[in-house]
């Protein structure tokens, strides 16, 4: 009798190995509660095993048909003690690993394109970025591709990116904090009533509390890709502005890998970020591998995403990695983000369709598909980043 | 099946809930393991109504909290009766207690609102259901808040102390996945998906809580349901929408389907314009017994 007992603690342990092994989070605390139940239900009953396993060591609907799965070969296979895994994973797992051989010669860490910008932005000086704009967002401007577009309009950018970053501040919770008075700010009858008993019970001081601001946080993934070389200059102006007016914001650059520019941007200057990242080997206008660098970010940077954080992808799209990396990637950012948004410069040109795989991929984890070619797609921006 | 499932399944049939052995096994080991039941599933599908039935089955209270943003301690948790105090200080005016007395005095229990939290938490004489519905509604402060209440039972009132659960309370939480819940929480609780019922089941669900549902009417809704969830909508009905619809058809004296009785009550199944548009297009053109008829559509 201990004897079998002993045996299906072990095949229960065993169970929750090869469901680690094939993705599902078993924690310790739950292979003890797995094991525990094991009293609870009729050991006989396939059903009542299985229904018990997996309300226990299941967290989420995703893991649901993949546990069915394992559970039925599982305890159908008597002899199966090992978690091997399938041929067919193997293979997949291998085409996952693979990496295009291009991708050596496309990651050229030399940055003409950065040089080049470098040097058109010295024709304007820097102190253009720092003065307010004329207020003359004339229709034209607004609506001219970034492609075509002049440093001189940086003066604009900035306004517009100022306007951006007020309006994500100015969000209010629907918690409370206490407040000296002032506008908006509305009585506090429990702080009233401690007040008043200094006095007594008379409220002769009133305490006040008003909303709490709502803090949002940004992540900008900017494609810096060759693909990408028209758009990412004015993209990346864009983010040296965002980065300039928002306190919390992070900013990463990619194109075969991933590089955390946050810093480089935050320089005083447009021009020495400018130089602080041509000296990052970021693989400037290099091949594309936006599934890899956003798997990359996943891996590497998983608390940074949060339920106040709006992801803003800047990419055409144009992937020579797996969509499949793609789709995933950006499932597990989708599901932490506040909102995953994706801007796509080509989506400007009306004869443009997402039809690339990677594009195809993307969408369906992505809350907003914009355009981002111009002053104008970047102002209607500003809807989709308030949370 | 284990007894006490089987028993525990039976309870939840009498309230006229038709439970799978899943929904059954889930909530007997909630109960008897102590933790918390994390219910989720497409809107309309019966989450709210497991924790309602488990209530009724065990003849215990059934204490709901219902989530929304900015769900805060004073909602849910417990808050003073500042009109209380205010008076109880205004009668004791003459009174040589002093400031600390006073305090002490008007900052008891007896000046306390029980929120269902805390009401959770505070039963004499039996463990109540806890319900917390549509937990994905409500802020990230307040799941950290919830798992630390539901982790241990107990509660702190800075001027009174830590409340602790003599009967701790069997919660059951749904989300409709709005948001997705933090990971701590989902591993704090056992979980249970429920999904779309199938034909049959489902059609027990109808017969079960519309008994003046004719055989035939019962089996054409379900069907119809069934097939219009196989559609791209922007809301797909459950079984909420399949009792509402029953419920309406029988109240017409119905007994069978017809064009436009489908036409007229078809709000009942679909809550969105553009919906409608688009099943009433599709029956249009492929005729209403592709819908409700038997065998493959």
């Amino acid at each position: 009798m201990i004897e079998a007992r002993t045996d299906i603690i072990e095949r229960v342990t065993g169970f929750c190995r090869l469901l680690r092994a094939r993705g599902i989070r078993v924690t310790p605390a739950e292979s003890i509660d797995a094991v525990r139940a094991l009293s609870l239900v009729d050991l006989g009953d396939r059903l009542d095993l299985h229904f018990a396993l997996r309300t226990l060591l299941t967290t989420r609907r995703d893991e649901l048909s993949l546990f069915d799965a394992l559970f039925a070969e599982w305890w159908d296979a008597p002899g199966l003690k090992d978690a091997k895994p399938k041929a067919s994973d193997a293979a997949r797992a291998a085409r996952r690993e693979s990496r295009p051989s291009s991708a050596a010669q496309e990651n050229n860490a030399g940055s003409p394109a950065l040089t080049r910008w470098a040097k058109a932005g010295e024709a304007v000086d820097d102190e253009a970025f720092a003065v307010v704009a004329s207020p003359s967002t004339t229709a034209s401007r607004a609506r001219k591709d970034f492609a075509a577009f002049e440093n001189t309009d940086l003066a604009e950018l900035q306004r517009l990116t100022s306007m951006l970053a007020r309006r994500l501040n100015a969000r209010r919770s629907r918690r409370w904090k206490p407040a000296s008075g002032g506008s908006g700010a509305r009585a506090d009858l429990r702080r009233t009533l401690r007040l008043s008993l200094k006095t007594g019970g008379d409220p002769l001081e009133l305490a006040r509390r008003e909303r709490k601001l709502r803090r949002t946080k940004l992540v900008a993934l900017c494609d810096v890709s060759g693909s990408m070389d028209l758009y990412s200059r004015f993209l990346l102006q864009f983010l040296y502005a965002l980065q300039h007016s928002f306190a919390r914001v992070e900013t990463f650059a990619f194109s075969t890998r991933l590089v955390r520019i946050t810093e480089a941007l935050a320089r005083d200057t447009y021009r020495t970020a400018l130089d602080t990242l041509a000296q990052s080997e970021t693989g400037w206008s290099g091949g594309t591998k936006i599934g890899g660098s956003i798997a990359e970010f996943v891996a590497t940077w998983p608390r940074l995403v949060d339920r106040r954080t709006v992801v803003i992808i800047l990419s055409d799209g144009w992937d020579t990695g797996e969509p499949e990396v793609l789709g995933e990637a950006l499932r597990a950012i989708h599901r932490r983000a506040g909102r995953v948004v994706w801007l796509n410069p080509l989506l400007g040109s009306t004869s443009y369709q997402p039809l690339t795989r990677g594009m195809q991929a993307a969408l369906s984890h992505v809350d907003v598909f914009a355009a981002a070619h111009n002053l104008a797609s970047l102002e209607a921006l500003g809807r989709h980043l308030a949370l | 099946m284990r007894e006490e499932i089987a028993r525990l399944r039976d309870a939840m049939e009498r309230e006229a809930y038709v439970t799978d052995r899943a929904t059954a096994t889930a909530a007997y080991l909630a109960m008897t393991l102590q933790k918390p039941l994390l219910i989720e599933g497409h809107p309309g599908v019966g989450k709210t109504e497991v924790a309602k039935v488990l209530a009724s089955a065990l003849d215990v209270e059934l204490i709901r909290l219902q989530c929304y943003e900015g769900l805060d301690v004073t909602t849910a948790l417990y808050e003073w009766n500042y009109a209380k105090q205010l008076l109880h200080i205004k009668l004791q005016e003459g009174s040589a207690a002093s400031a600390r007395e006073r305090e002490a005095e008007i900052f008891s229990r007896e000046f306390l609102l029980e929120r269902p939290l805390l009401r959770a938490i505070t039963r004499a004489d039996a463990s109540p259901v806890l319900l917390v519905d549509e937990v994905d509604r409500s802020d990230e402060e307040f799941e950290a808040f919830l798992l630390e209440v539901l982790s241990d039972h107990q509660v702190t009132i800075p001027e009174i102390g830590t409340v602790r659960a003599t009967h701790p309370p069997h919660v059951v939480l749904t989300s409709n996945r709005t948001r997705e819940l933090s990971e701590a929480l989902r591993r704090r609780c056992l979980y249970l998906w429920i999904d779309y019922p199938s034909f049959e089941k489902e059609v027990r669900i109808v017969r079960a809580k519309t008994p003046d549902v004719a055989e035939q009417l019962a089996g054409e809704v379900v069907r119809f349901i069934q097939r219009v969830r196989g559609r791209r909508l922007a809301k797909t009905p459950g079984v909420a929408e399949s009792l509402d619809w029953a419920q309406a058809l029988v109240a017409l004296g119905a007994d069978a389907l017809g064009d436009d009785l489908v036409d007229e009550t078809l709000g009942c199944v679909l809550k969105d314009e553009g919906d409608i548009r688009n099943v009433r297009g599709a029956i249009a053109e492929r005729g209403l017994g592709a819908y409700i008829a038997d065998g493959a559509p």
